[in-house]
């Protein structure tokens, strides 16, 4: 019995240290990357069937306001995010090389689907074919950072 | 005598034509009207079926949230407030089925809210 219960608060004190947010290391993140983009996220071929114009970019623009600003930032880039340097993994800031590197297609399986088990959620039903679309426009075409202020929900 | 018979034949001519263009006018002014109920996350009726070249007036109600309705490839966009009703008239121009969508973010099944147009010639 004794032994039982030092082997469960082993087990339970090692679980609970791996559950730390601790920042992944660099063979971490470059193994993961590599994987998300080679191999775990799909859809590469698939095109947008929305032109860039200032319309479907304001139309991007709204949709991403719904609730993506709330990890992301008005502008993308993580402006105003209280728990930005807090999570693990980090947020990625949507104008980095990393995020750029996806076609459409793979944004658009991203904004669908999400990316387990990074915390950011699919959208698919909640937004439609067509905000998701607007959305990759807008990706594609972010407002420099800091320039569109703090989320309203971080400002009281 | 010839010009004054000319004058009085030009006359009903004239007469004659802006009452058959005000009967055509009348005949177009009247527009098919379809009520639409918006609510969370669905419009009833989901489907309409329209005839190309005939008006339509959609008549859209919000019986809960602030709702919209957006075909993009037929230029619509209208925004129904909360518990209200606004109508939305056009005349489509063109074959197809196209699919409206809730334009109001109003929650989890926003992006599955549809209104689907069959317009037939």
């Amino acid at each position: 019995m004794r032994l039982l219960i030092v082997l469960v608060t082993a087990i339970a004190s090692v679980g609970l240290a791996g559950c730390k947010a601790d920042p992944p290391g660099k063979l971490e993140t470059k193994t993961v990357t590599f994987a998300k983009h080679h191999i775990f996220i799909r859809n590469k071929n698939q095109k947008n069937p929305l032109l860039y114009s200032s319309e479907t970019w304001a139309d991007g623009k709204q949709a991403f306001s719904h609730y993506c600003v709330a990890c992301h930032g008005i502008d993308g880039q993580n402006t105003g995010v209280p728990f930005v340097d807090h999570i693990s993994p980090p947020i990625p800031s949507l104008a980095s090389d990393d995020v750029q590197r996806y076609t459409d297609g793979q944004l658009k399986w991203i904004l669908d689907n999400g990316i387990r088990p990074s915390g950011m959620p699919g959208s698919k039903g909640t937004l439609s074919d067509d905000e998701l679309w607007s959305i990759v426009v807008f990706l594609r075409h972010l407002p420099p950072a800091g320039s569109q202020g703090v989320p309203e929900i971080y400002t009281h | 005598m010839k010009t004054k018979f000319m004058l009085l034949a030009l006359f009903v001519g004239i007469a004659t034509a802006s009452v058959f263009s005000t009967r055509v006018v009348q005949a177009q002014a009247a527009p098919r009207r379809i009520e639409v109920t918006a609510k969370r996350f669905a419009f009833e009726p989901g489907e309409i079926t329209v005839k190309k070249g005939q008006p339509v007036v959609l008549v859209l109600k919000s019986t809960d949230v602030a709702h919209g309705l957006r075909f993009r490839e037929l230029n619509l966009d209208v925004k129904i407030p909360k518990g209200d009703t606004v109508e939305l008239p056009f005349t489509p121009d063109k074959t197809g089925d196209f699919v409206g969508h809730c334009s109001v973010f109003c929650g989890s099944g926003h992006g599955a809210m549809t209104l689907t147009l069959h317009v037939m010639d």
